[in-house]
């Protein structure tokens, strides 16, 4: 029996593995820098990064990825040392670690472009080395100062570090519990295994450890887990969490008044085979809240693309039932049915649009880090506040917004915040903030606030570095600030350079992103930046034909009628204006021709090609025809509003590709119309979508 | 049908042990993602050959080893460690604990499959080498 597994197969899932291990290392690293600076010790910090790196070198191992098999061991040695010493590190040891991190994320980087990695830096390597030892330094007695209830807390299966974890969340006031979970296949059925349990007990309290026990010591089952526990919530709220009796909850202090007196308590011997008993009589069910799955994005493209055709087929449908309606034949169910399948068309595209979803607070996973490395290079004193809650975003528009968030953060820092002597002479604390709130709004928009308490924008010298008058109104200021290459430094800083400003965020913001930009400043007192984006990008049924010899598209739900041109049909054609009558079920109806609204050809030529076609548009519900050359179809497209504001013209509702990697533009009929001054259009745009 | 249950903290190391393993005959493959859930789902099914990491979190292979190991019924389930380079020292700990065989990464498809078999087509290899270590 011979194998052919190759391990290179599973460099994507590797590759997407250990960007997550990344993610949570650079979470901990931080929070173990924090810790540090207080002179404090951050065991658990700690353990998850010796972990995190424990596993990234075993895979690396596998795939054949040397180099960063070779960082990770040297990190990780320090910090299995670390570990050992109770959860501390040297400040010395921080830099080191996070160029570490660094080098394998580079790394990464490159194997997920498809060329090798590149070889460990040497002299990384052996700074990494080099911390052992002084990691073993760091490492000062711990005086204890509670006493644990040795016999609840099975004191000989704990690691001293997590004695001391404890034993520091009792004299830090909060209390140390042992919750006990049994677990079955009947809970197990209802989703209650003990990873559920231990995510839902993380969110009461500090999970210490976790201790499998058996025979007398699980109370009479035949398995049960000890959670032991640092926690502020009271034993209701505990035993809510893992799915009440019977599981138990006691105290791990050693004098605890109230409970100390209680020793290893059995558990009601009757209730639990009888609760066991009943629950495994039950189906066992699909697993609620069954974590995370992990999906390739275009998978669910693919699921919006069968949406799509669903989508193209429902449009025939209704004409084919409004043609039915009008023969006389009696369509009212047929109509009913049609509405109601209307909305759960609405229902599924908004559930697939629901998975491609992010949180925005995985999004900004890497600003904390950005904020640390401006600390140093700007010896700047600076606090990042993050308070975006649970919000979510749709991958596409996550994706192009980051580098804007990453580039207003990056200015704040740069140019707004003070020094910290500055911040003093001027009255305010040294340390400077930065706050980046964000909130979803019923508008399905998501508003970002990122504000700084820094020196606030100098009017004046924006006007002067744009060689323009001091502008009066914050929406001037912003207008000039967003001028292309403005910079008010004379010379490139290292972290923001120079030229490379704020029309890129407001071009991606407004322009790729289709949302607003706004700001607030007071001279001395900080800017406010808020960004409004859409919460997912765009995506329009579109009718796709060609005119003059190039393909457009335009919003299905803006077409009221496609009808054939003909020489018969028109009553008069277009003039000098451009402008001729077509007659449809006996009213003429103006005939634009599109070509010349585009601007494609001379006005030379007169009459109406064979088989021409012309889309109806309603403007303020009075029919518009505009003739088009050639239909070539209908489907579904990710509308883009133009990026460059040079060919952003009213009656252009943005540009999309077709599938042919051309960008083909969609137009608006009735702002095109409108904007050669046939009438305003009416309610329709683009965008509508299942009408 | 050999039932296998696969424990690693790593989605992808789980899916590598699980292609190396697939191709022995009808193996059933349940895979765990911490000592915990292993040692849950030890208690709720039977199975004829456990794969463990020993780097995990709340509780490492070694403990899920002494703990299986004390558990009457499952004092015979053949068990193979998988672990990283470095992690060496522990394979004393974790052999006498009560695992049967220990592979480091990186390890190539054949050997694991090999250990494998041998633990499922031999039983008497399955036993614990060392009884009175038992944890």
């Amino acid at each position: 029996m011979t194998t052919s597994v190759e391990f290179a197969e599973f460099l994507p899932a590797y590759l997407a593995e250990v960007d997550e291990l990344l993610a949570s290392a650079q979470r901990d690293l931080l929070a173990v820098e924090e810790a540090v600076r207080r002179g404090a010790a951050q065991p658990r910090a700690v353990r998850e990064l010796f972990r995190a790196l424990h596993t990234i070198k075993g895979l690396s191992a596998m795939v054949d990825v040397e180099p960063i098999v070779s960082v990770a061991h040297w990190m990780e040695t320090s910090l299995r040392l670390a570990d050992q010493a109770g959860g501390r590190l040297p400040e010395s040891s921080v830099e080191p670690l996070v160029e570490g991190l660094r080098a394998i994320e580079q790394r990464v980087r490159q194997l997920g472009a498809g060329k090798p990695a590149s070889p460990a830096p040497a002299n990384l390597l052996e700074r990494l080395e080099a911390l052992g030892p002084h990691v073993l330094e760091a490492a000062p007695p711990q005086p204890r100062r509670v006493v644990l209830d040795a016999e609840a807390a099975f004191a000989s299966k704990l690691a001293p570090s997590e004695r001391g974890q404890l034993e520091a969340g009792l004299a830090a006031g909060q209390r140390a519990v042992r919750l006990d979970f049994v677990p079955s296949a009947g809970r197990a059925a209802q989703g209650l295994t003990i990873n559920t349990v231990r995510e839902r007990v993380a969110k009461l309290g500090d999970i210490v450890k976790v201790l499998p026990l058996s025979g007398a010591a699980a109370g009479g089952a035949s398995l049960a887990f000890a959670l032991l526990l640092i926690t502020s919530s009271d034993d209701a709220a505990l035993l809510d969490a893992v799915g009440g009796a019977p599981a138990t909850v006691r105290s791990l202090e050693a004098d605890a008044p109230e409970e100390a007196a209680v020793p290893l308590a059995p558990l009601p011997p009757t209730a639990v085979p009888v609760a066991v008993a009943e629950e495994e009589m039950e189906e066992p069910e699909v697993r609620r809240g069954g974590g995370l799955l992990r999906v390739e994005v275009s998978r669910l493209d693919e699921a919006m693309e069968w949406l799509a055709a669903l989508v193209v087929n429902r449009s025939r449908l209704t004409r084919a039932v409004t043609a039915l309606t009008a023969t006389g034949a009696p369509t009212r169910e047929l109509t009913a049915i049609l509405q109601e399948n209307g909305r759960q068309l609405r229902d599924l595209r908004s559930a697939i649009l629901r998975l491609r979803m992010v949180r925005v607070g995985d999004v900004l996973e890497r600003l904390p880090l950005l904020v640390r490395g401006l600390r140093r290079t700007t010896g700047k004193s600076v606090r990042l506040e993050l308070d975006v809650g649970d919000a979510e975003l749709d991958k596409a528009v996550a994706d192009r917004l980051l580098p804007a968030l990453v580039h207003l953060v990056r200015n704040a820092v740069d140019h707004a915040l003070e020094l910290p002597e500055e911040r003093v002479a001027a009255g305010k604390p040294p340390e400077g903030l930065v706050h980046l709130g964000c909130h979803a709004r019923s508008s399905g928009q998501l508003e970002i606030t990122l504000r700084d308490d820094g020196r606030g924008v100098d009017a004046k010298a924006v006007a002067k570095a744009a060689n323009a008058p001091v502008p009066e109104s914050v929406d001037g200021l912003l207008d000039l600030l967003c001028r292309p290459g403005l910079s008010t430094r004379q010379e490139a800083t290292s972290t923001s350079g120079r030229g490379m400003g704020m029309d890129i965020v407001r071009r991606i913001v407004v322009e790729q992103l289709g949302g607003e930009l706004r700001m607030e400043t007071r001279k001395g007192a900080g800017t406010t930046f808020t960004l409004r984006v859409p919460l997912t990008v765009t995506l329009v049924d579109a009718i796709v034909f060609e005119c003059a010899g190039l393909k457009y598209a335009v919003a299905v739900g803006t077409v009221e009628e496609l009808i054939d041109v003909d020489a018969l049909r028109v009553v008069r054609p277009a003039g000098a204006d451009g402008l001729g009558l077509v007659e449809r079920r006996g009213a003429a109806v103006p005939l634009l021709s599109l070509e010349r609204l585009l601007g494609r050809t001379a006005p030379a030529q007169a009459g109406v090609s064979r088989g021409a076609k012309a889309l109806i548009v309603r403007q303020r519900g009075e029919p518009v025809a505009f003739a088009v050359d050639r239909l070539l179809g209908q489907q579904e497209i990710v509308l883009r509003p133009l990026e460059d504001p040079l060919v952003r013209v009213p009656g252009v509702a943005g540009a999309t590709d077709l599938g042919d990697g051309k960008p083909t533009l969609v137009l608006d009929l009735g702002a095109l119309g409108a904007a050669h001054g046939v009438r305003r259009k009416g309610a329709a745009r683009p965008g509508e979508w299942v009408s | 049908m050999p039932e296998v249950l696969v424990v690693d903290d790593s989605k992808v190391m789980r899916e590598m042990v699980v292609a190396c393993l697939r191709p022995y005959p009808e193996s059933r493959f349940t895979q765990a993602s911490s000592g915990l859930e292993a040692i849950e789902q030890l208690s709720l099914k039977p199975y004829d050959l456990l794969v463990l990491d020993l780097n995990m979190p709340d509780i490492g292979g070694i403990e899920v080893v002494e703990f299986v190991r004390g558990q009457d019924h499952l004092r015979s389930l053949p068990i193979i460690i998988v672990t990283t380079r470095g992690d060496e020292a522990s394979r004393e700990r974790a052999l006498a604990a009560g695992a049967n065989r220990f592979m480091t990464k990186p390890f190539t498809p054949d050997s694991i499959q090999g250990a494998a078999r041998a633990l499922l087509e031999k039983p008497q290899d399955a036993k614990p080498q060392d009884e009175a270590s038992r944890g």
